[in-house]
């Protein structure tokens, strides 16, 4: 997360906006962003519905809670996912797809 | 027989070549090489001075980059040690020296899961590869592990984004701080030079 916090004035440049999206509350995401001097937007996606609705399966369950792995999704503006990686977000690889879409005229 | 001579001629041809290949591929495997000036080049990226004898080359991964540098294991209790590195990514996300200094420090020896109460000494403005910088000392004790270090970050910048040098020198909590470490650290940073434009620099 402190990567994209980095790249933010990049995303910018690209047209592009970072949101993230964690099965923590949102008191735990609250303190997490103000912990890591996050200034873009954290969803609090609880019952995973959104995860899921981006195609990333629960992995397993922690007290009756899905746990999923990490994903980075890239959706262009007309609702398309361009973009899929699991693992740790590669920085340099998202930012050189930005570059392309948005030179495309695909803003994200 | 003149044919199995020049069979054996090609075999030993043959094992020379592959000989040679693997003694030419072990130095491209490092990620530095000796410049005729007597520098160091570390991946044809950044160019710096060869510390004194005594000090090893490290990589380390911090702020979710890899940064390089070099490790000194020192006279005295353990952990007696001093390490210098070139951090591309220093923690925080600001691009402005003293936000990310701040930031910086809410993360900084976070790795070494460790309470080291820290508390910054000095701050001052330095010019740093030829443009503005920040120079912070800091230092901190553990009295639990019995344990302090004593640490020099330098903030610079490389295009738009901030990178960093630090140093961080070890010590049992009743040992001395040793200054000739600092004085090499000082030397790298002021000798540090980008031979070529940063990723970012080129999006």
């Amino acid at each position: 997360m402190e990567g994209h916090q980095r790249n933010l004035y990049l995303y910018d440049r690209f047209n592009a906006r970072v949101v993230g999206v964690s099965v923590d509350d949102v008191t735990t995401l609250k303190y997490w962003a103000k912990s890591l001097d996050l200034t873009f937007p954290l969803l609090s996606n609880v019952t995973g519905f959104l995860g899921e609705s981006l195609g990333v399966a629960p992995s397993g369950e922690i007290k009756g809670y899905p746990v999923f792995g990490r994903r980075t999704v890239i959706v262009d503006r007309n609702g398309i996912i361009r973009y899929v990686r699991d693992g740790s977000p590669d920085f340099k690889d998202i930012l050189l797809f930005l570059k392309k879409l948005n030179q495309e005229g695909g803003r994200p | 027989m003149k044919r199995k001579g020049l069979m054996i001629l090609f075999a030993l041809l043959a094992l020379v070549w592959v000989l040679g290949c693997a003694t030419l591929q072990q130095p491209s495997e490092k990620p530095y090489r000796l410049s005729e000036r007597g520098t160091l080049i570390w991946e044809d990226e950044f160019e710096f001075m060869v510390p004194p004898s005594g000090w090893s080359v490290v990589q380390v991964e911090s702020g979710g980059e890899f940064g390089f540098g070099f490790l000194r294991r020192e006279r005295g209790e353990f952990p007696s040690q001093s390490i210098f590195v070139y951090d591309e990514e220093p923690f925080g996300g600001s691009l402005k020296l003293e936000e990310r200094s701040e930031e910086f420090f809410k993360r900084y020896l976070w790795a070494a899961a460790i309470s080291m109460n820290l508390k910054v000494l000095e701050t001052k403005r330095v010019n740093v590869v030829g443009g503005e910088g920040l120079a912070v000392i800091a230092e901190g004790k553990d009295p639990v592990k019995k344990e302090k270090v004593r640490s020099k970050i330098v903030f610079g910048k490389r295009g738009e984004r901030i990178v960093s040098w630090y140093l961080t020198q070890w010590r049992h909590i009743d040992g001395s701080f040793d200054p000739s470490a600092f004085e090499v650290f000082d030397k790298f940073v002021a000798s540090f030079k980008f031979l070529k434009k940063s990723f970012y620099e080129t999006l």
